[in-house]
């Protein structure tokens, strides 16, 4: 579904030369949930840009059913960071998630039946008439979640979107997108920095080395499917993989500081 | 500032009463200062006739289709040069230059292009109430958040759509700005362009009187004119109010 | 991209902007779309501009000019402080004020102009009225803003030390005030220039407007060119001034800092 080879990217500008990416290569098949970690600071923005075609790589291919990424594709949705600033302020929630549909000319019936299912869907039915700045910051990016699920995408790109939210609320949202997931079974990339997030969340877990960026290491998570908070966090497999990934990512950031 | 109803009045009336108390009381000594009552006897006599009409009216009427035209402008250009980084490396020193030229110096250069009549004025108000629209909208066009747009690219926003749910609504609080600056230079050219050459409106009837020596109904059109940027600058606040409500909302404006 | 190389590439283009405009005001008359009584093309301004630059009589209206816009600008920031100091510290007296600032603040200085012609007629001082009745109300406004922004603890905490008014207004009002009162001083400069020119124009008062008027009726169109463009030049001048002054009063400030930073 999501096949990403050779990926290279360096950032050139006169008297400057950045390798942000050195090759990474991996893939997503239809339906998985895979998370990306690495240490901070590792191009994992960058990475996920040149993914959703928002920035040109210097190398190597992306490909989203087998078609090469030039621009944007058309049926991708992206959960950006900074919730605060990806929704329209001067939009309602139900204007922020409609619009998508709009340009992508979903009839009017349609397009009702998708925002009212995709609020009920992350449990803002009752906010749809509000504006963002009148929601919490775990509520705005709900938003931004219903709007992409709404979207109906083939593939759905998270970059690292629990990342400014507090602890409870970020549990919450990672149960809410195991939910979703498991529902729609959308092909999902989820970056993150965070180990425990992405052992939890993942059916895979790459770990990137840190800057040039490659692949160290491409672990199967091989947790029980149906993941609890409580339970799941607290199986002895669990700590083994988030003692494993953690580990590599020691590994990662030491390459860093005696490069 | 929590104050009741009747208090908050006497507050806000206390103030103007004793202005006009003391204007009373030193309008006896000199020729330059009717009293209040004069100027008010003057006021009604010289505005609620047909000057309303063949003076007030038309003035409006300039002002407003020029300042109209201005906003139109600005924003036109204004877009595509703060949407294009090499249109506006490029045209910043001529923008700069044009923005710092007095608007007032550009009166008697459009009265030799567009001699004396209706148009002239107009055409006064437009080139200097132009500038600043101009070079706000640029500016907020510029500065339009960079996530927002990266979500317009994602979802397949864009063109028409991109520019009426994105570009214009994200720069409007900048050309809100730039169009209460205008506001205020309209109103002095709009005058101006009358006191220069001309037989009709507002600046040319107040010289009019300060030349006839007329002392009375020359503060009657002074305080008409007070009250005429008085009444523009609140409406304009209530249009600014609506349009940005989501702005003041957010909690994004400051002070 | 490395600062200098980006400052570079915009001074191209931005010199490629200027050239243009040049280039298209050589053109269009010379190619007859508008009449050159009524457009003489750039080259010619230009002859106009630097014959006129030899001639003491622009350098005397360019002062008469100055001399205006820093008289009055200086006199209604030095009222405009006072006043607003005053108004926002004693407790009351902005609410009572309130109405009578919010009155006579949209009122436009040009309507002043019968007046002023009449107390003065055409000489420095209908010049100085118009100036500070404008720049007045920009400075008195911002020190409004600035006293209101001081931090209500920090000056609970100034009055249980004990310290005097006057030490309160010297070391914790007016520092906390001082972005928005150079914010006012700036916006009242561009003001107070664009209202000594017209008053020169209008009423006549000595000075660089006087002098268009006097090319215009004289149908000297050249000149009124040159002196529009002086005009343009002394206002990017007063602005870069300002915003200089700006800068270095405010070099501790963190506002500025970032500015200067990013």
């Amino acid at each position: 579904m999501l096949e990403i080879s050779e990926l290279h990217k360096v950032y050139v500008s006169p008297g400057r030369r950045v390798e942000a990416i050195g090759s990474v290569t991996l893939s997503v098949g239809a339906g998985e949930l895979v998370c990306v970690v690495g240490p901070s600071g590792c191009g994992k923005t960058t990475l996920l840009r040149c993914v959703a075609g928002l920035l040109p790589a210097s190398g190597g291919e992306v490909r989203v059913n087998g078609v090469p990424v030039t621009g944007p594709p058309p049926r991708m949705a992206v959960v950006f960071q900074e919730y605060g600033r990806s929704l329209f302020p001067w939009m309602t929630v139900r204007q922020n998630v409609e619009l998508p549909l709009k340009e992508k000319r979903v009839p009017a019936a349609r397009r009702r039946e998708l925002v009212a299912g995709s609020l009920e869907s992350v449990g803002l039915s009752d906010a749809a008439g509000a504006h963002p700045w009148q929601l919490s910051g775990g509520m705005q990016q709900r938003v931004a979640i219903a709007r992409a699920v709404a979207y109906e995408p083939e593939v759905l790109l998270m970059d690292e979107p629990f990342a400014a939210v507090d602890a409870q609320t970020r549990a919450d949202l990672e149960d809410l997108i195991l939910r979703l997931w498991r529902d729609s079974r959308i092909t999902t990339l989820f970056v993150t920095h965070d180990i425990d997030e992405a052992v939890y969340l993942g059916q895979r877990v790459v770990v990137l080395s840190s800057s040039p960026t490659t692949v160290m290491e491409d672990l199967k998570i091989d947790l029980p499917a149906g993941r609890d908070q409580l339970t799941t966090r607290s199986l002895p497999r669990f700590g083994e993989l988030r003692g494993h990934v953690y580990r590599q990512i020691q590994r990662a950031r030491g390459h860093g500081a005696d490069r | 500032m929590t104050a009741s109803g009747p208090l908050k009045v006497l507050r806000a009336l206390a103030m103007p009463a004793l202005l006009v108390l003391a204007w009373w009381a030193v309008s006896g000594s000199t020729f330059y200062l009717p009293s209040p009552a004069a100027v008010a006897r003057a006021f009604a006599e010289t505005w609620l006739s047909e000057r309303l009409v063949d003076d007030v009216l038309p003035s409006a009427g300039r002002l407003l289709a020029g300042y109209a035209l201005a906003g139109l402008l600005g924003v036109g250009l204004g877009v595509p040069i703060g949407l294009s980084r090499r249109l506006r490396a490029t045209l910043e020193p001529v923008l700069e230059f044009f923005r710092a030229v007095p608007p007032p110096v550009l009166v008697p250069l459009i009265m030799l292009l567009a001699g004396i009549d209706t148009p002239m004025k107009v055409l006064v108000i437009v080139s200097g109430c132009v500038w600043p629209v101009l070079l706000n909208t640029v500016e907020g066009v510029r500065a339009l958040d960079g996530v927002l747009a990266d979500t317009c690219r994602m979802y397949g926003v864009r063109g028409v759509a991109r520019l009426r749910r994105f570009v214009l609504p994200g720069a409007a609080p900048q050309i809100m700005a730039g169009l209460r600056q205008a506001l205020s230079i309209g109103i002095i050219l709009m005058v101006i362009s009358e006191m220069f050459a001309s037989s009709s409106g507002l600046g040319f009837t107040i010289v009019l009187f300060q030349r006839q020596f007329q002392i009375a109904e020359m503060w009657s059109g002074i305080l008409l004119l007070g009250l005429l940027g008085l009444v523009l600058s609140l409406l304009f606040r209530r249009v600014e109010r609506w349009v940005l409500a989501w702005y003041y909302g957010s909690g994004a404006a400051r002070a | 991209m490395t600062r200098r190389d980006g400052w570079l590439s915009r001074l191209g283009y931005g010199a490629a902007g200027l050239g243009g405009l040049l280039l298209l005001i050589e053109a269009v008359p010379r190619l007859g779309l508008v009449d050159g009584r009524f457009l003489p093309p750039a080259s010619e301004i230009l002859a106009t501009l630097a014959t006129q630059l030899g001639t003491p009589e622009l350098w005397v209206a360019l002062g008469e000019t100055l001399r205006g816009w820093a008289i009055g600008l200086a006199l209604a920031f030095g009222a405009a402080v006072v006043l607003g100091v005053v108004i926002g510290i004693v407790p009351g007296l902005r609410a009572l004020t309130n109405s009578t600032v919010e009155f006579l603040r949209p009122i436009p200085s040009v309507a002043l102009v019968p007046l002023a012609t009449l107390l003065f007629g055409p000489s420095l001082g209908s010049t100085l009225m118009l100036v500070v009745y404008a720049a007045f109300w920009q400075v008195l406004i911002q020190v409004l803003y600035g006293v209101a922004a001081v931090d209500p603890v920090a000056f609970d905490t100034a009055r249980s030390y004990g310290l005097s008014a006057w030490s309160r207004v010297r070391h914790l009002v007016w520092p906390s005030a001082l972005p928005y009162v150079m914010t006012g001083l700036r916006l009242a400069a561009a003001v107070a220039f664009i209202l000594a020119v017209t008053a020169e124009l209008v009423i006549g008062s000595p000075g660089l407007g006087a002098e268009i008027q006097v090319a215009q009726s004289s149908g000297a169109v050249s000149s009124v060119y040159a002196l529009i463009v002086v005009a343009g030049l002394v206002g990017i001048a007063v602005n870069a001034a300002v915003r200089l002054l700006e800068r270095r009063v405010l070099a501790w400030h963190p506002a500025v800092r970032s500015e200067v930073a990013a």
